[in-house]
């Protein structure tokens, strides 16, 4: 059947490489919507759900076992083994354990619950990212202005901001104080951090603070932390970041929690100041045309051809997911994104990702009220060595003249002379979202193709902070193959 | 009238004058992660908004820039005074075409996925927002009529009810911004942790550490206080007019018992006083009206 799937959609386009992509049964009477997945070594796949069970699929049977139950919005799900699994949910990061050998949960072993709560909806909590070192990395939410706080709060008490404990308590009158709260706040600790945990979880460290709803995070194959974040205030349109130790990721709510902090309300600060604060986007997906709510960064397996090693980010929104390619330029990680699975059935919701070691990948679906799917999918690619893809982009300069270098899988056979490509931005700014800036088409010099046809080198003029999108639609390789992927989208947030 | 003419014309001064977007797409980027044309999303559907708003187009731009609170259990919709006037206009008009011949989808009774009071498994372990209690609470299903709250911030039981367990649907059907309902009355509050010494509450704040479930699910609560890692089972007494509660700790410590709320506190030791000699492994009867 998958066979015969996969020739139907060869046949059915010259564009898109052929991916079979089925959605699996949801176990009866469970709210299928998937916060977690991880595929097992046994070939099982490990999904953690909306209103907290744990359950493991077996792909042979089609069917589904409960593993554990009675987490609250579990947003992260890491396997350690087949019977101890590190999630996160809101109040916590758990080991969840069957230790006594009967193939269900017994132990639920808070490793990590040392940050604030003030019981709004939106302090969702996402991970654990394992590094190379086991180091683990959760991420924390900020609080909405679209709900107050508890009367009960978990953690110390934040008295910046123009409203007080008792005027930030939701009640009947919220709406009327509510743009007093900031659009987005953090007035209990870590809210707005990524935090890292020892591989045993016992101690902890903030590591970098500016996060508004970074509901993807995870490691590159080279050892970067990857987090992306959702458009919204101080965010013109969804970032990707490649996050280090210390740094400050755009959105100031959470720099209340930095050591020392003595600035006061840090969105009351100057746009300039916090712009010369920040560390910039190392990609950006621009909103309602490439992706609206970015999640999961994961690293292809090496049995997906020339996409192995490069990052596959989940979209929300959107019927596809993102690749992204990374490209060093004075010390900085930059790079492209490409859209990935366009034209195919995968629908959006694209939530959690994994990678089976046959190379299937698998998504797990939610929404959580917003747009969104349900369920648990499977993907699984054929025939990757006739793909025909962009596998690598870099920006150089000799001399005086810059180019964009783009690295394809097969031998480019026509249309390398009707590339095109403009650039534009979006503001840095406190209010929600952001137009396109600065639109303008870019002047490119003769595209030259490499004698092997596998490298496309595009002189140009590139503009320090734009996206570059590059539209390679009219590119083909050999049988009048399409790109898988037609359109670039290069963050130039450093020029060589 | 609520907000005057010169808010709304001061908000629009810095906007562009002319849509550079097809109404379609400015709708994709700006409302579709929040607005669905026949069913409520995280705000209502072009079917409604367009009910609202069908001839008056100069009210829709006014929301649209300046939006307020209006639906209970519904988060406020950010301003959209970036588009400009007329862009938004051309969203109304766009709107209007989207929901014109559709209906609203008719909602499911209920919540597909709730269990019928009586088939409620017990004992049982969820987590999930509860009212009286730090956002860190868990909900506790006992074998009978009772369940209780036991707030992992806190590391202390909150309050005990009786009937049903908890309704769960206003805080799992949408995005976490409601608690879930008590299907029951409360029939006692502890207002402190049941064991003093006299020291406590002079010393590090309790931790919480996790529990253990038993093969029925009845769980185990772990935490430190006091210098000290506790566990703490809690089950009910016969006849469902109390709890008993099994501590155990791994150190030595006079203490002594202390009910809340009328509640009488029966000690396996006999007496309120817990001797240091007995402080590893002790049960409380607790019993109410």
């Amino acid at each position: 059947m998958i066979r015969y799937l996969s020739y139907f959609l060869l046949l059915g386009s010259a564009a898109a490489a052929p991916f079979a992509i089925e959605p699996m049964p949801n176990p009866p009477g469970v709210d299928p919507q998937i916060g977690g997945v991880d595929a097992l070594p046994d070939g099982k796949v490990a999904a953690a759900f909306h209103r907290g069970e744990v359950m493991v699929f077996d792909p042979a049977t089609r069917s589904w076992s409960k593993f554990a139950e009675g987490l609250q919005e579990p947003l992260g799900l890491l396997a350690e083994s087949p019977s101890s699994f590190l999630i996160m949910q809101r109040a916590e990061l758990t080991r969840v354990k069957d230790v006594d050998g009967d193939g269900r949960a017994d132990e639920y072993e808070t490793l990590f619950d040392d940050f604030g709560m003030t019981g709004n909806y939106h302090e969702f909590a996402f991970g654990p990212a394992k590094g190379p070192d086991g180091s683990l990395y959760v991420a924390l939410n900020i609080a909405s202005n679209g709900a107050g706080v508890r009367p009960e709060i978990r953690g110390t008490w934040s008295d910046i901001g123009e409203l007080d404990f008792k005027q930030m308590i939701h009640d009947g009158s919220w709406g009327k104080k509510s743009g007093k709260a900031g659009r987005m706040y953090s007035r209990v600790p870590w809210r707005g951090w990524i935090m890292k945990l020892s591989p045993d979880g016992k101690t902890a460290e903030p590591f970098a603070c500016g996060f508004r709803s970074p509901d993807g995070i995870g490691f590159d194959a080279q050892g970067n932390l990857l987090a992306t974040d959702n458009q919204g205030d101080w965010r013109g349109t969804s970032p990707l970041y490649v996050v280090k130790k210390g740094g400050f990721y755009g959105h100031p709510a959470s720099l209340v929690w930095r050591d020392g902090w003595d600035k006061g309300d840090p969105r009351m600060l100057p746009e300039p100041e916090l712009d010369a604060m920040r560390v910039k986007e190392s990609a950006r997906f621009p909103q309602g045309e490439l992706a609206n709510s970015p999640a999961q960064p994961v690293v292809f397996p090496d049995s997906w051809g020339p996409f192995a090693g490069q990052v596959l980010i989940g979209e929300m929104n959107q019927a596809r997911m993102v690749r992204y390619l990374p490209d060093d330029v004075a010390g900085f990680r930059q790079g492209t994104l490409i859209p990935m699975f366009d034209g195919t059935p995968l629908g959006i919701g694209n939530h959690r990702l994994a990678f089976g070691k046959d190379g299937a990948l698998w998504v797990g679906k939610t929404h959580l009220s917003w747009a969104g799917a349900e369920g648990l999918v499977k993907i699984v690619p054929s025939g990757l060595d006739k793909v025909f893809t962009v596998t690598a982009v870099s920006l150089a300069k000799t001399g005086d003249q810059s180019v964009l270098r783009i690295s394809l899988s097969q031998p480019v056979t026509g249309g390398s002379d009707a590339v095109k490509v403009d650039r534009f931005s979006y503001h840095y700014h406190q209010d929600y979202g952001s137009p396109k800036i600065d639109e303008a088409s870019v002047a490119i010099g003769t595209p030259e193709l490499a004698a092997d046809g596998r490298e496309l080198v595009i002189p140009l003029q590139p503009a320090k902070g734009a996206i570059h999108r590059v539209d390679l639609g009219k590119l083909r390789a050999a049988g009048d193959v399409a790109l898988e992927g037609k359109v670039l989208y290069y963050q130039a947030s450093e020029l060589p | 009238m609520k907000y005057p003419i010169l808010t709304l014309s001061a908000a629009l001064m810095a906007s562009p004058l002319v849509a550079a977007d097809p109404p379609a797409q400015v709708f994709q980027i700006n409302c579709s992660a929040c607005h669905a044309v026949d069913h409520m999303v995280v705000g209502p559907s072009l079917v409604e908004i367009a009910g609202i708003y069908r001839d008056n187009p100069d009210g829709f731009v006014k929301w649209c820039v300046k939006p307020e609170h209006k639906r209970e259990g519904v988060i406020e919709m950010p301003s959209m005074a970036h588009l400009g006037e007329p862009v938004l206009r051309e969203l109304h008009g766009f709107i209007l075409k989207a929901a014109a011949g559709k209906t609203e989808l008719k909602k499911g009774n209920g919540d597909p996925y709730s269990v019928p009071a009586a088939m409620v498994r017990r004992p049982q372990v969820q987590r999930i927002f509860l009212p009286d209690a730090s956002p860190a609470a868990i909900a506790v299903a006992l074998p009978g009529d009772l369940s209780y709250c036991f707030d992992a911030a806190e590391c202390r039981l909150r309050y005990v009810w009786k009937g049903g367990f908890v309704d769960g649907a206003p805080y799992w059907k949408s995005n976490g911004s409601s608690l879930a309902k008590l299907q029951g009355e409360v029939v006692y509050r502890e207002e402190h942790f049941p064991l003093t010494w006299p020291l406590a509450g002079e010393e590090l704040p309790p931790r919480f550490l996790g529990y253990h479930v038993d093969k029925d699910g009845l769980p185990t609560f772990r935490y430190r206080r006091g210098g000290m890692v506790w566990t703490e089972t809690i089950r009910p007494l016969a006849g469902g007019k109390g709890i008993a509660r099994e501590f155990t700790t791994d150190g030595a410590k006079d203490m002594t018992a202390v009910a809340s709320g009328g509640a009488t506190v029966v000690s396996s030791t006999g007496s309120p006083g817990i001797g240091a000699d007995r402080s590893k492994s002790f049960t409380l009867d607790f019993s109410w009206k």
